[in-house]
């Protein structure tokens, strides 16, 4: 297991917003985590990222425990965050972003034209600022971003907030195309078809909790993912 | 290992008990939430081990029997498309049910208990369970269409036409009960057939034998036979796989195992529609947890007698509660009796009154008649009516089995 979390709780103040989660991800797997505004997703991801302290539990990476660890340690754990919102630094060009995302990669000009190769896009506008990318773009300059870092577990953020339905297909089919040469992701999602598409296993979160564990295509049938999420007249392909 | 060893029957102890732990943690949470009988009974609960599986309250038969027909449905009846029946404590009928999801994962496990068999798609399979498991049917069904294998979902009702089919037909893997696999193994001998004549390369029974009994079957039809061990109510095929080492390995990434008094307790992790928290089973049981030679490493099941008062004749449980109602119905209601419970056929002996008695043989035998095809028409099993003098019974009702 590449990522492991065990009874998890965590929150804000004194309000209990991850309330005893346990899940884990192996590697070379793409694990979707779905749930409504407020199941605490979000807060589950900070809290593995080292941005939330827990409370109580276990966060184990590649079998190490790093619940106790600050948040800028998770890069050299091989962990990256690309956060909700994509939070691309507005004012600087798209070479200058990602010159920061490889902070930590000594080879860093070597991976900027693998990931320029990967995103040719951001190739096309290196010296434009990042402010000035359309919504798919600056996605993509956030998962480009991401990967400088080369990390082994790429933790995504509702990937699909904010985008066109066209484009959300485009960053999907990259975010499993990413998988193809061994990268791991755990991807927080409320477009649940989507992630069911691209995921192999997904877990379902409501109020703090996981009730739904499974495969991807079995989830896509359940009848509550279907009827919380996929909508009454939404027919699941044969997984 | 056989190569067909699914991931997930080999996956290490640590990684199992990490997504046991997790399914058990959501299976919780849905139990409160969309099955009233649990609501209550675990308010408050949580765990963070398995080791607080312990903790949990048990359900009984009995109170699945209490919430027939849906009560102990997850969701509602829209979302189940397929029902079963199966038989509960003293009889009453338990109704089993299963969403696409169910119906999905349980052609998965199925397949699985196949392969462990050495199932592939080069098979023909044949599925000869009798009239009395059209649930076990089923479920091989869907198991060997998913391997690809071709099956013979065709039930002969003789064991005559089942030769036929053997040699016609020419399935290399049959799925059978013990009793029918012995009929064939009877017939061959009274006719002096030569087993070579036919294709078979696998047995699998439905239920475990002794090992004289299965030895004997696998010399007669020259062949590898594989038992399997199932209960309807929880599943059947599809809890555990029996090893080409004999080991009956519990699909623990579906199922957790306990053994409680050393009665087998199991919960469903995965079933949607109608999912069991420590189900007491009314079976013994052994749990081990060897390292087989297989390669599984799920843990190793022996299952044992029944607990309860559970007969089997002909493979059709029987309670004898039921037998009491049958005997309601016909003119000896409420005359003590006794059973006897054989392998085909069910012995009662029922107190003749005066009343009854006739110094016409034909009234009694008319008596007897109606009363055994009673039997066969609401049980399905042939019954021996054996009218006995009155002796120190008890004033009405049955007497335990010899």
């Amino acid at each position: 297991m590449l990522l492991q979390v065990r009874n998890l709780r965590c929150g804000y103040g004194s309000l209990e917003v991850v309330r005893g989660i346990s899940l884990h991800v192996r590697a070379g797997e793409v694990v979707g985590l779905l749930g409504a505004n407020g199941a605490g997703k979000t807060t589950l991801l900070k809290a593995i990222v080292g941005l939330l302290p827990p409370w109580r539990g276990e966060i184990r990476m590649a079998g190490r425990p790093i619940q106790r660890q600050p948040a800028w340690r998770s890069v050299s754990h091989s962990m990256v965050l690309v956060p909700e919102g994509r939070m691309i630094f507005a004012d600087l060009t798209v070479r200058e972003n990602l010159q920061v995302g490889g902070y930590h990669n000594p080879d860093r000009a070597l991976h900027l034209d693998l990931v320029l190769d990967r995103f040719p896009r951001l190739r096309e506008r290196l010296h434009q600022l990042g402010g000035t990318l359309s919504g798919g773009e600056q996605q993509m300059l956030a998962l480009g971003r991401a990967l400088m870092a080369r990390p082994r577990l790429l933790l995504l953020d509702e990937p699909s907030m904010g985008l066109a339905p066209l484009l959300v297909k485009e960053v999907f089919a990259e975010i499993r195309r990413m998988t193809e040469s061994g990268l791991t992701v755990l991807v927080v999602e409320q477009n649940a078809v989507a992630t069911l598409h691209i995921a192999d296993r997904a877990y379902v979160m409501e109020t703090g909790e996981i009730i739904l564990e499974g495969q991807a295509g079995d989830l896509l049938h359940n009848p509550e993912v279907k009827r919380a999420y996929l909508g009454k007249g939404h027919s699941a392909p044969n997984a | 290992m056989t190569p067909t060893a699914s991931r997930l029957e080999t996956l290490p102890r640590a990684e199992l008990e990490q997504l046991q732990l997790e399914r058990l943690q959501a299976l919780l949470v849905r139990l409160k939430r969309n099955v009233r009988r649990y609501r209550e009974k675990l308010a408050g609960q949580r765990v963070e081990s398995l080791a607080d599986l312990a903790r949990l309250p048990l359900t009984t038969p009995e109170d699945m029997a209490e919430s027939f027909p849906y009560g102990m449905f997850a969701f509602p009846l829209r979302e189940v498309i397929r029902l079963h029946t199966c038989v509960g404590p003293d009889g009453r009928p338990l109704i089993i049910g299963h969403t696409r999801n169910d119906l999905a994962q349980w052609s998965r496990l199925a397949a699985r208990q196949l392969a462990a068999c050495g199932v592939t798609a080069n098979d023909v399979v044949q599925i000869c369970l009798g009239s009395g498991s059209a649930l076990g049917a089923s479920g091989y069904l869907l198991g060997a269409e998913l391997i690809e294998a071709s099956v013979i979902a065709e039930d002969p009702n003789h064991v005559d036409y089942q030769l036929e089919m053997l040699r016609n037909y020419r399935p290399t893997v049959l799925v059978t009960t013990p009793s029918h696999a012995h009929d064939l193994t009877r017939l061959l001998d009274e006719r002096r057939m030569d087993p070579q004549a036919f294709h078979l390369r696998t047995v699998l029974l439905s239920r475990p034998v002794d090992r004289p009994t299965r030895d004997a079957i696998s010399a007669r039809l020259l062949t590898p036979v594989r038992c399997s061990f199932g209960l309807g109510e929880v599943l059947d095929p599809g809890l555990c796989v029996e090893c080409d080492h004999g080991h009956f390995h519990v699909q623990e990434d579906h199922f957790l195992v306990e053994s409680v008094d050393g009665e087998l307790v199991l919960t469903t992790l995965m079933r949607e529609a109608m999912p069991l928290l420590r189900y007491r089973t009314r079976v013994a049981c052994e749990l081990q947890r060897d390292k087989c030679p297989c390669g599984r490493t799920g843990i190793i099941l022996k299952p044992g007698t029944r607990l309860d008062r559970r007969l089997h004749v002909n493979e059709i449980p029987l309670y004898e509660s039921q037998i009491a109602g049958v005997l309601a119905q016909t003119r000896v209601a409420g005359q003590p009796f006794e059973t006897q419970a054989r392998e085909r056929s069910l012995i009662i002996r029922v107190q003749m009154t005066s009343e009854l008695f006739s110094d016409t043989i034909w009234v009694i035998e008319k008596l007897r008649n109606d009363i055994q095809s009673e039997f066969l028409s609401r049980l399905g099993v042939e019954a021996d009516i054996r009218f006995v003098e009155p002796r120190s019974w008890p004033a009405s009702g049955q007497r335990p089995p010899p």
